[in-house]
């Protein structure tokens, strides 16, 4: 029978027998199942909807049950009203609570949303689950090394090997050029080659073009939206023209929308890949991706890369004597994965995010202690209040329901402001951290986040308080008798200690971090950073009068020294492998390029031997110089190394050693130190000049006009060598930052409470202080009475606190190969719990001063 | 009492009531009130209206009439009591001699 199958859910009767007046409901129900059944038939739109509507329609007054109301209940009716009026009375803890709620709710929404963006990095690929990145693996120690780049015969022959599995494959190379249109030149860094499936392969939005056409050939330019209008305004960018690094030109054939959510690529244009030549396996530069349907299959072809690395550099991995593999990494993961090296692809930190989560709820943390603790302060002047609705016949469930509203109506107040102190606060948050969140109040989660967010700390700071105070027994109460209170120092006690203990742990945290970046940054690397200016030698013009440009310094007082070179410290230095004559081992070490003045421009130091000579033109490509770490894994003494031939087959050059540097950190110090060669070659990248440190700003100037004599159509583009390598350390730097920030938050909490609570003690021992007072106590007594309770919580927190962090930071410091010893830092533990002590003693102190010099007579006079 | 007027669209209700006789129940009514005179109501909102009406004494209810098209449930079927008639009649021939008073010219050119 159609009408039983369509009718109306058991559920929404029941809702109406269950609200509605029993005498009612058998008629509601009916006219409901009929008009249900009325609407089945007529096919009208949202049968479901207007159903929902006329039912929610029937709940009004004249059908509702009546509510059961006990004639004691109403007093409770004037909750509200009670609720605003004793946040009034308390003053000073009320705003404490708000105050304290409301940063931790702030905390906890800008974590929300960052962790939300940066973790939906290209979720917005519809292959996102089947796309794999291909890493070569290099075994260069006995950590696996993984390397981002590939080359480009490695996506054919990938989808030849094995045809039935990978069913797509697109490659994507970073570059950047210089683009000119009409008069105008940009300097563009975010360029992406790339196959002409690349806009079918991945999902970027494309605005205009189909995307298996828009790259369909090699003159062809796709631009995103935010290019175009750089480039063309508002004129309607398809079919204009571009030229690219003054060599060709380029008609636009598509624009690229935002893309939903963030991507590790990010570029400005793409261009078609076969704009180069790809067929050397050893051209590494840049990524595969494939798409394999299963993950079976996908463990399938990565059990045989080794094989396919076999297939196509057998022959070569003989010869250089490396060894090379290849691995999948799933797009899910790329973002994540931060350790992979020649990577120009954008990483975010996991760590970051863990420490930032783990902040942001410490903090609302310490916000709902505080709630807990003023409220179990102030319970026992609220005893009598409870007493006297118990015996007036209030019942225990609603003296919670009462006390939770208070709750609700403080974190209501407090969710307020912590919106308003979000718009107020994020561009400033923003900019400290280096960050980008953005606030996006139409998000799908928000709601459900909110609530969530809203439910634990409301049971977190309210039910505690609610269950306390509505277990007071009235007679007890109201007979004056002292109701035990035990249980709730205790934990009131623990709590306090809690917060000191993350007060305590995250200013020794601030302070190690701190220390660990002083001493990366001050530690002598073995060579200069300072007043260092690189050039990129980005283009052809200058690359042809390098020598020239180089000579134009000479002259120049403010010019102290000028080099060439493709390896400055804290630079890319390339793995390879050299062979020694008469060694059957060969040696694994990093391989630089620099012209004559490289080790005088960077104040290296050459400890045997010489550095490369000027005007030799038999020391070009024919001289190296090594580390001591080089030469000690040779195994020669200084006399035997110098004049020894070696080769590097990978690069096909066989070089005399003429001298051996000290050692020095040209990568992090994150990093171990490495065994490297030096050779004095051409392939250079940078142009790095010394200048005179007093005279900075005239001698920038003074390169920049010579640059522009030498290149005059390209920009120049410069880094100071002290700021790259301090980039080398972005995210501890971030971290110390967000630490140190995040540390004030939760002392300012901290002292709050503990403020709250002195004042608290302060008022309910009057009496006993006034009669101390009275029978001979200075007020430095009494301070100390009242300090020597909170200094104990105090030394107890340090006590836990400490071995705890020193774990963590234990373990934030593995992160790099040199690093302060944490042990000989122990006066910054101390230093720690002193600070907090301090702040403490001197938040009870403001308070207990009052309560000191009082006159007893104002405190006892009273009974 | 106060409030034995009769509104608009209470007196509407009772109009249709009228017409309606044995079928006149809530979402009859609903329809009825649809068809005629193009105003939607929510059968809430009717109800409240007819409860209204039962409350001033010009309506009466009774229980009746299960049928399989309402799983087995009654309907409340309303009936005019005298004074309800009464009021509808009173409301019909004040209206009438409100509009024989209108000159004839008053509404010619509308």
């Amino acid at each position: 029978m159609p009408a039983q199958n369509s009718g109306p859910s058991s559920f929404s009767l029941k809702l109406i027998r269950w609200l509605c007046r029993t005498e009612l409901a058998e008629e509601i129900e009916g006219n409901l199942i009929e008009y249900h059944i009325q609407n089945s038939r007529s096919a009208v739109r949202f049968p479901a909807l207007r159903y929902w509507f006329e039912l929610l329609n029937y709940l009004r007054p004249s059908t509702l049950k009546k509510l059961k109301i006990s004639k004691f209940e109403i007093m409770f009716n004037f909750n509200p009203l009670f609720t605003i009026r004793s946040l009034f009375k308390q003053g000073a803890s009320s705003v404490i609570n708000i105050m304290g709620f409301s940063m931790g709710l702030v905390c906890v929404l800008f974590l929300y949303f960052h962790i939300k963006s940066e973790m939906s990095y290209d979720n917005f690929h519809e292959d996102k689950d089947i796309i794999y990145r291909t890493l070569r693996v290099g075994m260069n120690d006995a950590t696996p090394d993984r390397i981002g780049v590939t080359s480009g015969p490695f996506a054919p022959a990938l989808q030849t090997d094995f045809p039935s599995s990978i069913t797509a494959t697109t490659r994507a190379m970073p570059a950047d050029a210089l683009v000119t249109i009409g008069e105008r030149k940009f300097i563009e860094d975010n360029i992406v080659l790339a196959d002409s499936n690349f806009f079918s392969f991945f999902s970027y939005p494309l605005l205009s073009g189909t995307a298996d056409k828009v790259l369909d050939g090699t003159n062809k330019v796709v631009l995103t939206n935010e290019t175009a209008r750089r480039y063309f305004g508002d004129e309607d960018p398809i079919g204009k023209i571009i030229n690219v690094d003054n060599s060709a030109d380029f008609i636009v054939t598509g624009i690229m929308g935002d893309p939903p959510a963030k991507s590790h690529l990010e570029f400005s244009m793409v261009l078609n890949i076969n704009l180069m030549t790809l067929d050397r396996w050893w051209n590494n530069g840049l990524f595969t991706y494939v798409k394999i349907p299963t993950p079976q299959e996908a463990a399938y072809v990565d059990g045989q890369l080794d094989e396919f690395m076999q297939k196509y550099f057998g022959e070569d991995f003989a010869a250089f004597g490396v060894s090379l593999s290849l691995t999948l990494e799933p797009l899910n993961e790329l973002y994540f994965n931060n350790e992979t090296s020649f990577d120009f692809v954008r990483h975010g930190d996991i760590n970051t995010i863990y420490i930032l989560g783990a902040v942001g709820l410490a903090i609302l943390l310490i916000a709902c202690f505080n709630y807990v603790n003023l409220s179990i302060a102030q319970s026992f002047k609220r005893a009598k209040e409870i007493a006297v609705r118990k015996v007036l016949g209030g019942h225990r469930t609603r003296l919670i329901f009462q006390f939770l509203g208070e709750s609700i109506t403080i974190l209501l107040f407090a969710t307020v402001l912590a919106f308003v102190f979000s718009l107020v606060l994020l561009p400033l948050f923003n900019s400290f951290f280096g960050l980008d969140i953005a606030i996006n109040w139409g998000d799908s989660n928000l709601i459900l986040f909110a609530t969530i967010l809203f439910g634990s700390t409301l049971l977190i700071a309210g039910l505690y308080p609610a269950l306390l105070l509505s277990s007071f027994h009235p007679l007890k109460v109201l007979k004056g008798g002292k109701f035990s209170s035990g249980k709730n120092v205790v934990v009131r006690k623990s709590l306090v200690i809690a917060q000191f203990f993350i007060s305590i742990f995250m200013i020794a945290a601030t302070l190690l971090i701190s220390r660990q970046m002083n001493f990366v940054q001050d530690k002598d690397l073995g060579f200069d950073k300072e007043a260092i200016v690189m050039l990129d030698i980005n283009n052809n013009e200058i690359r042809q009068n390098l020598e020239a440009f180089k000579n134009s310094f000479a002259d120049d007082p403010d010019m102290i020294s000028v080099t060439a070179t493709g390896g400055e410290p804290g630079g890319f230095h390339d793995a390879t492998t050299m062979e020694v004559p008469g060694q059957a081992d060969n040696h694994q070490l990093r391989i630089g390029w620099g012209d004559e003045d490289y080790f005088e421009t960077f104040g290296i130091e050459i400890i045997h031997g010489r550095s490369f000579a000027q005007g030799l033109e038999s020391d070009q490509d024919q001289t190296a110089v090594v580390n001591e770490m080089a030469m000690k894994n040779m195994g020669l003494t200084p006399e035997e190394v110098l004049g020894q031939n070696v080769t590097i087959p990978s690069w096909n050059l066989n070089l005399r050693i003429i001298g051996v540097s000290k050692n020095y950190n040209f990568t992090s110090l994150k990093e171990q130190m490495e065994p490297l060669i030096f050779v004095n070659g051409l392939r250079h990248r940078r142009v790095a000049i010394k200048l005179n440190a007093a005279n900075l700003a005239s001698a920038m100037t003074s390169v920049q006009e010579k640059w522009e004599r030498f290149s005059p159509a390209y920009p120049m583009q410069y880094e100071f060598l002290d700021a790259s390598i301090e980039q080398l350390y972005e995210n501890e730097v971030k971290q110390g930052r967000v630490f140190s920030a995040f540390t004030a938050i939760s002392i300012l909490l901290a002292c709050m409470g503990v403020f709250g609570l002195a004042t608290y003690t302060a008022r309910q021992r009057q009496k006993e202080l006034g009669i101390r007072k009275v029978l001979g106590a200075t007020a430095q007594q009494i301070i100390g009475l009242l300090s020597k309770e909170f200094l104990l919580l105090i030394v107890i927190a340090s006590a836990l606190a400490i071995p705890v962090t020193w774990y963590f930071m234990n373990q934030w410091l593995t992160d790099f190969v040199y690093k302060i010893n944490i042990f000989s830092n122990w006066p910054l533990f101390l230093a720690s719990g002193l600070a907090v002590g301090l702040v403490a003693f001197l938040t009870i102190g403001f308070k207990t001063w009052r309560a000191a010099v009082s006159n007893p007579t104002e405190s006892i006079r009273y009974e | 009492m106060k409030g034995t007027n009769l509104g608009e669209f209470e007196e509407l209700v009772l109009l249709i009531v009228l017409i309606l006789q044995e079928e006149a129940y809530v979402l009859r009514i609903k329809d009825e009130v649809l068809a005629q005179i193009k105003r939607s109501v929510a059968m809430g909102a009717l109800h409240s209206t007819l409860s209204r009406l039962e409350k001033k004494g010009f309506l009466g209810s009774e229980m009746s009439g299960a049928t399989q098209e309402r799983g087995g449930r009654r309907k409340r079927i309303y009936q005019l009591t005298g004074s309800g008639k009464e009021i509808l009649k009173e409301a019909n021939e004040q209206r009438q001699m409100l509009w024989n008073q209108i000159p004839d010219y008053a509404l010619k050119f509308a």
